[in-house]
């Protein structure tokens, strides 16, 4: 056992002489440690608290709290009275030179067994969250598995500590240092999914056939609604690794894929995208871009024009299942539809989503739709720069 | 089996030291099941393996030296008939390297079948395809194969192997996930990785590994009983192969397997001429359909390498083509395999007239519209002895343009704003020839082609 790591959050009450000289008296009678609390609710920091009993004398007692070995905000040790928080007063803290240690003085009324709660953030010991969801074959429904893993390298080991979490009960749990220790906390079976296959014309290329041998994946990924009809939405669920199985019909599973969930507040989603259909395919083209209703200066030149802009995306299902495609067009600027075969809607001024229908494939071979945007862009400057928040231009186009 | 890879030792806790344990058994595994992608360096393997439990708890404790596998992927999960078990947390002890310990609270003591999943790497397959023309080029013998290879350190004996066929989306690297100092890296340092380390280790390991291949006898082969059928099935965005009863793959090896083989796939020599994209020369393309009509189309056919050979003789010679390296292609999908620049089908565009035309003037006469008419004659030459089907693609340099053809062609179509596409098919030995007329607008000109084209 390596002995170097032996740490101590030590805790001297020091004996106070009336007469306070320069040199601190440490006294030998090291407080034990009572109940201590890990809490975990901040995932950005990591709060100890720990109960210990002080022997103070009337008058005026120093106690001198110092550590080794293990990281602690200095600035975040608070120290609470609990048995007579009105007779004992902190009066100050002071800091020796070079020392990981900080010295309390305290004022007391009478002499006294003073329970006192010490909390400080310390670093190195925190948790992590990981899922494994693993969907039935249909992918409607996923059993939804959560894993709190508690990694302690803080320093210090805790043979017995109440972990506490945002929500949910505390439980007691030892954890020494180095080690790390994985716990199942949420099993939710039969939670509803929904599989979303998302093309986005600023992010994908459009027309496949000038790729050479190169498959353009379409990204997938599952959304679960953190609610109540899920099973869930009792409390946020936090960021963190998720892997995705499937059921595979003959007993096992395959891998689906994993992605970062971020936190998912209560009554939103998360999304989880998870891998690339090669299944469906979308070419998308632009047959027309015209500038019309040209208005000139006295040059002849023109300074204000409209485009008359056709845009046809062919989307092919070669899945024997049906899926909804969601496509996410772009159109910068002013502009107004002139015809659409499918129906849309706008996310922003600039941003257009459609929700597309196909059926599966069948013996005559893949389900085919067809999008057709017939639209004009108005008021375009030959001088100006984009309009405000306008996207890029696709990266798609030849 | 080689290296001890999850070895389970089923102790009874004495107060948290591991040290200090009591060995009841150690299973061995009963089957093994390995799904190995071929998108990334993973595989899921899934073992079975009987504990024996006592009543209360029980500490097994597992470890993955000298492997490969995520460590944070490792579960362990009671079968279905096995009740009264629950697995209460999976603790990797502080300073002890490649070990974990499942505590397990057990209603009954007695065996308990369990199964262990994990990810690992080392593992991978590939496919690859062989492609037979027929002498007339009307027809390709077309065998499909896989390679599946072993280099995870581990011997698999009679696993069950399954293949995934598809992209799946991966944070970290399995291989990485195995490298780890500690399974889930320690806070604030982040992922400590010795990697130094590590590398060289795993270098000397592969040469001693290929040693060991060439000293070693051949791979244990089955009874013949012809080759294994591989079934294919899909799952989501995925598509598995199982194949056939059970496979060993020592470590250090590979294995071809027969993945179909389908006679005569009809095909169309295609080819294309698109001087932007493929310079002056033609381009060869092999095509065919992923459909029934052309005896496939039961399921997709992943990427990989194809080979194509020919019937040189009555004899049965081959010839060899080329080659041609192909993407996934889903059931139902056109199939186009470049295989490369050829001189034996010539297309030559030539310019034959060039004018303009039309001029425009501002108030200060000064130009400010034009055509340019261009009229080209394109000929195409089959001098080979099979009929050819041959696409020319055209890149204009604006939108606003028109276009007239004539000659031994049939319409053009229009495949964006500015590329057209003629397709011709050429008997053997023939040449086909011609004409088309380009027409550009410029300047306020194309206005006027604005107006027109409404």
């Amino acid at each position: 056992m390596n002995t170097e790591r032996r740490t101590l959050i030590g805790l001297l009450a020091l004996l106070c002489a009336a007469a306070v000289t320069e040199a601190r008296i440490k006294l030998v009678a090291l407080p034990e440690r009572a109940a201590t609390v890990i809490r975990l609710d901040n995932p950005n920091a990591t709060l100890i608290e720990e109960e210990r009993v002080l022997t103070l004398q009337k008058g005026l007692n120093k106690v001198d709290f110092s550590w080794k070995g293990v990281q602690i905000d200095e600035d975040s040790i608070r120290l609470q009275m609990l048995d007579h928080p009105a007779e004992v007063t902190l009066l100050s803290v002071s800091y020796p030179p070079g020392e990981a240690a900080l010295v309390w003085e305290i004022n007391s009324a009478g002499d006294f067994a003073e329970k006192v709660r010490i909390s400080y953030l310390l670093r190195n010991i925190d948790r992590l969250i990981t899922y494994k969801a693993v969907a039935n074959k249909p992918e409607t429904l996923v059993d939804l598995k959560s894993y709190l893993i508690l990694r302690n390298f803080s320093g210090e080991d805790f043979a017995k500590a109440r972990v506490l979490l945002d929500y949910g009960a505390a439980f007691e749990q030892g954890i020494n240092h180095e080690e790390t220790k994985q716990m199942l906390f949420v099993n939710e079976p039969n939670v509803p999914i929904r599989k979303v296959w998302k093309f986005d014309a600023a992010l994908l290329p459009w027309d496949p056939e000038q790729l050479n041998n190169q498959n353009v994946g379409i990204p997938v990924s599952y959304e679960i609604a953190n609610n109540q009809k899920a099973g869930l939405g009792e409390f946020a669920l936090w960021g963190g690794k998720a892997r995705l199985f499937q059921q595979d019909g003959h007993g096992g599973t395959i891998f689906l894929g994993e992605d970062n969930a971020a936190l998912v507040p209560v009554g939103e989603k998360m999304e989880l995208y998870i891998g690339d259909s090669r299944d469906i395919v979308v070419t998308q083209r632009k047959m027309r871009d015209a500038q019309v209703n040209l208005r000139k200066n006295n040059s002849g030149q023109v300074v204000l024009y409209d485009t008359d802009e056709l845009i046809t995306a062919k989307i092919e299902n070669f899945k024997d299942s049906p899926a909804v495609l969601t496509m996410v067009q772009h159109i910068p600027g002013q502009w107004d539809m002139e015809q659409c075969n499918f129906k849309y809607t706008k996310k922003d001024a600039y941003t257009l989503q459609f929700e597309i229908e196909l059926p599966a494939r069948t013996e005559k071979g893949p389900a085919v739709k067809e999008l057709t945007m017939h639209y004009h862009r108005r008021n375009v400057r030959s001088d100006a720069p984009p309009a405000p928040g306008s996207p890029p231009m696709p990266l798609g186009r030849r | 089996m080689k290296c001890l890879f999850v070895s389970l030792l089923v102790l009874s806790v004495v107060s948290g030291a591991y040290g200090k344990v009591d060995l009841v058994t150690l299973p061995a595994r009963d089957t093994v099941q390995l799904t190995i992608y071929n998108s990334a360096d993973m595989t899921l393997a899934r073992e079975s393996r009987a504990l024996t439990l006592k009543e209360g708890e029980n500490a097994l404790q597992f470890s993955w030296e000298n492997t490969l596998i995520d460590p944070t992927s490792l579960e362990m999960a009671p079968r279905s008939d096995a009740g009264g078990i629950d697995i209460a947390e999976l603790v990797y002890p502080p300073r002890v390297k490649n070990l974990g310990v499942w505590n397990v609270r057990s209603a009954a003591g007695g065996k308990v079948p369990v199964e262990i999943s994990y990810l690992t790497s080392g593992l991978s397959w590939r496919a690859f395809y062989m492609g037979t023309l027929t002498h007339d080029e009307k027809t390709m013998r077309l065998q499909a194969y896989v390679r599946v290879t072993n280099k995870s350190g581990e011997d698999y004996e009679n696993a069950q192997v399954r293949l995934i066929v598809g992209k799946v989306h991966l944070l970290d690297e399995i291989a990485a996930l195995a490298r780890r100092e500690y399974p889930y890296g320690r806070p604030e340092r982040g992922v400590t990785v010795e990697a130094m380390h590590f590398d060289g280790d795993a270098k000397k390991e592969i040469r001693r590994m290929d040693r060991l291949a060439l000293a070693a006898p051949a791979a244990p082969t089955a009874a013949f009983e012809g080759p294994k059928q591989i079934v294919k099935e899909g799952l989501s965005e995925y598509f598995l192969y199982t194949i056939e009863g059970t496979e060993t793959i020592p470590n250090g090896w590979s294995k071809r397997l027969l993945s179909f083989d389908i006679d005569a796939v009809p095909v169309v020599n295609l080819y294309k001429f698109e001087h932007e994209r493929y310079g002056a020369s033609v381009v060869r393309f092999l095509s065919f359909k992923n459909d029934q009509e052309h005896k496939l189309g039961k399921t997709p056919i992943p990427g990989g390498t194809l080979k194509v050979y020919r019937a040189a003789d009555a004899q049965e010679h081959l010839s060899y083509t080329g080659q041609s390296s192909f993407k996934y292609i889903p059931v139902d999908e056109d199939v186009e395999l470049s295989l490369g620049h050829v001189s034996d089908i010539v297309v030559e565009p030539k310019l034959m007239e060039y004018r303009t035309d039309n001029y425009r003037f501002d108030p200060r006469r000064n130009i400010s519209g034009w055509d340019e008419i261009q009229v080209l004659e394109v000929t195409a030459k089959n001098t080979r002895d099979i009929p050819v089907k041959v696409e020319i693609r055209r890149n204009f340099p604006t939108t606003y343009w028109t276009l007239q053809r004539s000659g031994q062609v049939e319409e053009f179509e229009k495949v964006d704003q500015d590329t057209v596409k003629f397709s011709l098919l050429l008997q053997p030995r023939s040449e086909r020839r011609f004409q088309y007329t380009l027409t550009t607008y410029n300047g306020v000109r194309t206005e006027d082609w604005t107006r027109l084209s409404q």
